[in-house]
């Protein structure tokens, strides 16, 4: 299973030691190098003549040292106390390419963050990180990054080098600089980030309702899940729509909402989306009138009880108590919401039947805000690091494990738990070669898929969960477990299906602003993060509507003048338009 | 230099605590130079420029400091004076209780909080004053409106400062206890056979026999005049309740931690340090000068 996790959720950094180890600028005497041999033979790979093996085996172990934020490991079939060190993956990886893997430290990932920081403050640092956006800027900065144009045109697998070719390019440009290739980004299809609807089909048939086309009809179903007691346990303890207090997260917010009014404020990271203007600039959408007319009806669903009184103090854990619990019908998000965590919600409730619909919009079905490039996740060498060519191998050893032949093998029973392994790359077109494949295997009345390459792992698992969700067998997982799988992936209304059409019928507004972190955004984002968070908490919780306007000029004096600025000479000097 | 010669076990005894303080209190300092560099992790302290005191200029010009410098004060006044004046009115209470096994009972509820983590009781306050929480449970139970305590600036400044000098309570009284217990009996004895009742005995013995030890906290405790509980705040607080109780720690956390500026915060600490060490001095000065009263 190859779930592309909310971008948030996946912290984890890798770090290859080789010949170095206690290398901070303040030369800690820690000098707990591990043993490392001397690469000669093998790292004179630019003067050998016979082109080099993307798997090939190193001569001498190579000793990697990892740092690692994790989540628990998503499989229940995983043996349970199974630890990082522990990954199977590892063993493997030793065994193909002589590549040790050794964790400085492991912290689980909401830690992550904090943890890092604090490595970086004392200047200790790995040498294959996986960073986001704002870290690649800062390494990048203090010139800490290794060039990789060679190590990735020599070693790179023709199966990565396809992932990464797959937008033209386009990825790999962002994370280039002077000609140097600095990153490997993982990046992947921007329409996951696509806002549906999702709604329980169960309780609109309860109440004899109808799913919701516009605004006002879904107000109206709100209400009534609110007041209607729609799960017929004859108690008033539902309300309409889940909500938390990250009002632009990576789940359970009211971006979709916002969306529906015509107003993209966010793609979800708190700092605002651009849109392109009338004359050709890009604008601010986290400032434009659409937003204050959002959110003057999120205000009045608030006093109407249709959101959560206490939003506020919610974290995206409780909203998903809530869902699960099925206090709630209603939600914004993803395609991936029946992997999680609707497929609890029906485990807990067989009845509870989730559906995705397109945003509602003012006078009908709205457009959704899909970023140009979705990476939030790259992987980048520290300069030091003798051997950069490991990290492109490590790579190249993660994709290969996809294929058909090591199918029986890698079994998380068996303690391969993917979402620890770094650093890893899936297939950028991941989600939708797993829909065609499964569906055409579906409409051909296969028992078997027939793809045969570094897909099949993924393919084959989502085809097994669809069979199994289609038959009611579950033998191997619960009927949520399975229905997940299929409704997120493979469903054609289901999270992608519906995604996939609304690519198509061209339903999505572009955020235009895919450029590295501003200056300004480095220095003053958080300052305007919490000066949005908190004047748009207060409007909704009843405050004058009109304090929106004070907002915007705040917005702008604080820094917004100088963002809206920059974004634009962005946009007039490196977009590709 | 006799002294010292008969006292020398004594001062070998000393060297560890000397070097754990040398390690971690004294080595640390040289992390300040940060408040005065455009501090990049990668360069160290040796490669970083040198910004003189630009970062202090920035954090004070930022347009949410005043506010968030009143706010830490309040807070942090409020819950030193009533951190003092609530145990000891327990000591005292306390110390009247003949029965042994009822006193001790007492005394281990009260300091039992003192041990449990603000990552667990700030949960277990969040939950018990929520919308459906027991205490609004009560509220609607006669009758009245329940009201969203942790959303509401002034109910959930209380709430900070009660829960902190309720959760600390036992500690300051402990210390009290025992200095009462340290009082000369036969004062006590005297003082009946001079006819003095109850309240005048607290008055005219034990207040002024505990005094010292009361001036020893308010003076560790003005130290502290900048610390409003971070921790404690940082698991309770939301975007709602910014405005009363968004204090220095916070705000620097969020600047430091998230956006990685390293140089304003080291600067802010630094700041603080500064007042800190002012405050103490001037206390300590205070209490000798108008009382004769020495800690040291």
């Amino acid at each position: 299973m190859n779930k592309i996790r909310p971008w948030k959720m996946i912290l984890a950094v890798t770090m290859i030691l080789s010949l170095l180890s206690a290398c901070g600028s303040q030369g800690n005497g820690n000098a707990n190098a591990p043993t490392t041999p001397k690469e000669d033979a093998t790292n004179s790979a630019t003067d050998n003549a016979t082109p080099p093996d993307p798997l090939g085996k190193y001569a001498e172990t190579v000793t990697v040292t990892e740092v690692l934020g994790y989540n628990p490991p998503e499989d229940p079939r995983t043996p349970s106390g199974i630890t990082p060190e522990q990954n199977a993956y590892l063993k493997d990886l030793k065994e193909m390419m002589n590549i040790e893997v050794k964790y400085k430290w492991t912290v689980p990932s909401a830690q992550f963050e904090q943890k890092f920081s604090l490595a970086m403050a004392s200047g200790d640092l790995p040498d294959v990180i996986e960073v986001d956006q704002k870290t690649y800027e800062k390494l990048k900065k203090q010139d800490m990054l290794a060039d990789l144009t060679e190590a990735y045109d020599q070693y790179a697998s023709p199966a990565l080098k396809a992932y990464m070719d797959s937008d033209g390019g386009f990825a790999m440009k962002t994370f280039s600089a002077d000609g140097k290739q600095l990153g490997i980004p993982a990046f992947e299809d921007p329409f996951l980030s696509t806002q549906l609807l999702w709604i329980r089909q169960d309780w609109l048939n309860n109440l004899g309702l109808q799913a919701p086309k516009t605004i006002d009809e879904l107000e109206k179903v709100a209400q009534a899940f609110t007041n209607n007691d729609p799960d017929q346990n004859g108690k008033n303890d539902t309300y309409g729509i889940a909500m938390q207090k990250s009002l632009f997260f990576w789940g359970f917010d009211v971006r979709g909402f916002f969306n529906g009014f015509g107003a993209f404020p966010s793609v979800g990271d708190n700092q605002s989306a651009w849109i392109k203007g009338s004359d050709d600039k890009l604008l601010p959408g986290l400032i434009q009138p659409e937003v204050k007319t959002a959110l003057g009806k999120l205000q009045q669903w608030y006093k109407d009880g249709i959101i959560d009184k206490e939003f506020a103090l919610k974290d995206e854990n409780k909203a998903v108590e809530d869902l699960t619990a099925g206090k709630v019908g209603i939600s914004y998000g993803e395609w991936w919401y029946p992997n999680w965590p609707l497929n609890s919600s029906v485990d807990k409730d067989p009845k509870a039947d989730w559906i995705a619909i397109q945003l509602p919009g003012i006078d009908g079905p709205a457009k959704s805000l899909v970023p140009k490039i979705r990476s939030n996740k790259i992987f980048v060498v520290n300069k030091k690091m003798k051997n950069p060519e490991a990290a492109i191998k490590m790579l190249n050893f993660y994709i290969e494990v996809g294929n058909k032949k090591y199918k029986d093998k890698n079994q998380a029973a068996d303690g391969y738990v993917y979402n620890w392994f770094n650093p890893r790359i899936a297939n950028p077109a991941d989600i939708d070669t797993i829909y065609t494949e499964v569906n055409k295997a579906l409409d051909a009345n296969q028992t078997e898929i027939t793809i045969d390459d570094a897909n099949y792992k993924t393919v084959a698992d989502t085809f097994k969960a669809t069979k199994d969700f289609l038959a009611g067998d579950t033998t191997n997982a619960s009927k949520g477990v399975n229905w997940g799988q299929y409704y997120s992936r493979a469903a054609k209304d289901g999270g992608w299906g519906l995604t996939r059409q609304i690519k198509e019928n061209q339903q999505f507004v572009y955020n235009e602003f895919y450029g590295l972190p501003t200056a300004t955004v480095v220095e003053k984002g958080g300052q305007l993060d919490k000066l949005m968070q908190e004047s748009f908490t207060k409007i909704i919780m009843g405050g004058s509507i009109d304090d929106f306007d004070k907002f915007v000029d705040s917005w702008k004096a604080l820094g917004g003048n100088q963002i809206i600025d920059e974004v634009n000479e962005w946009y007039s000097t490196e977009a590709t338009k | 230099m006799k002294s010292l010669k008969k006292e020398y076990p004594l001062h070998i005894m000393l060297i560890p605590g000397v070097i754990v303080t040398l390690i971690y209190a004294y080595g640390p300092m040289a992390g300040l130079v940060m408040a005065f560099q455009q501090f990049e992790p990668l360069s160290g302290f040796f490669k970083s420029d040198f910004v003189g005191l630009d970062n202090f200029r920035y954090v004070f010009n930022l347009p949410d400091f005043k506010q968030v410098l009143w706010n830490t004060l309040v807070i942090a006044i409020i819950k030193m004076v009533l951190s003092l004046l609530v145990p000891l009115i327990l000591a005292l209470l306390l110390n009247e209780i003949t029965k042994k096994w009822f006193a001790g009972f007492i005394q281990s509820a009260i300091f039992l909080p003192f041990f449990l983590s603000w990552t667990v009781l700030g949960g277990v306050i969040i939950e018990l004053f929520s919308l459906n929480g027991p205490i609004n449970g009560l509220i609607s139970s006669i009758g009245l409106e329940p009201i969203m305590f942790m959303l509401d600036n002034g109910w959930f400044r209380g709430i900070i400062i009660g829960s902190d000098v309720w959760k600390g309570m036992g500690y300051n009284m402990i210390i009290m206890l025992a200095a009462i217990t340290g009082i000369n009996a036969t004062l006590y004895e005297a003082a009946e056979v001079d006819g003095a009742g109850k309240w005048k005995q607290m008055l005219n013995i034990t207040l002024p026999g505990i005094a010292p030890i009361i001036i020893l906290l308010s003076v560790l405790g003005l130290g502290g005049i900048l610390n409003a509980g971070f921790e404690q705040i940082l698991i309770m607080y939301n975007p709602t309740v910014y405005a009363g109780a968004d204090i220095i720690d916070t705000f620097v956390y969020r600047l430091g931690m998230f956006s990685q500026q390293f140089g304003p915060a080291a600067a802010v600490g630094l700041f603080k340090s500064v007042i800190s060490l002012f405050m103490v001095s001037t206390t300590y000065y205070a209490a000798y000068k108008f009382n004769n009263y020495r800690i040291f």
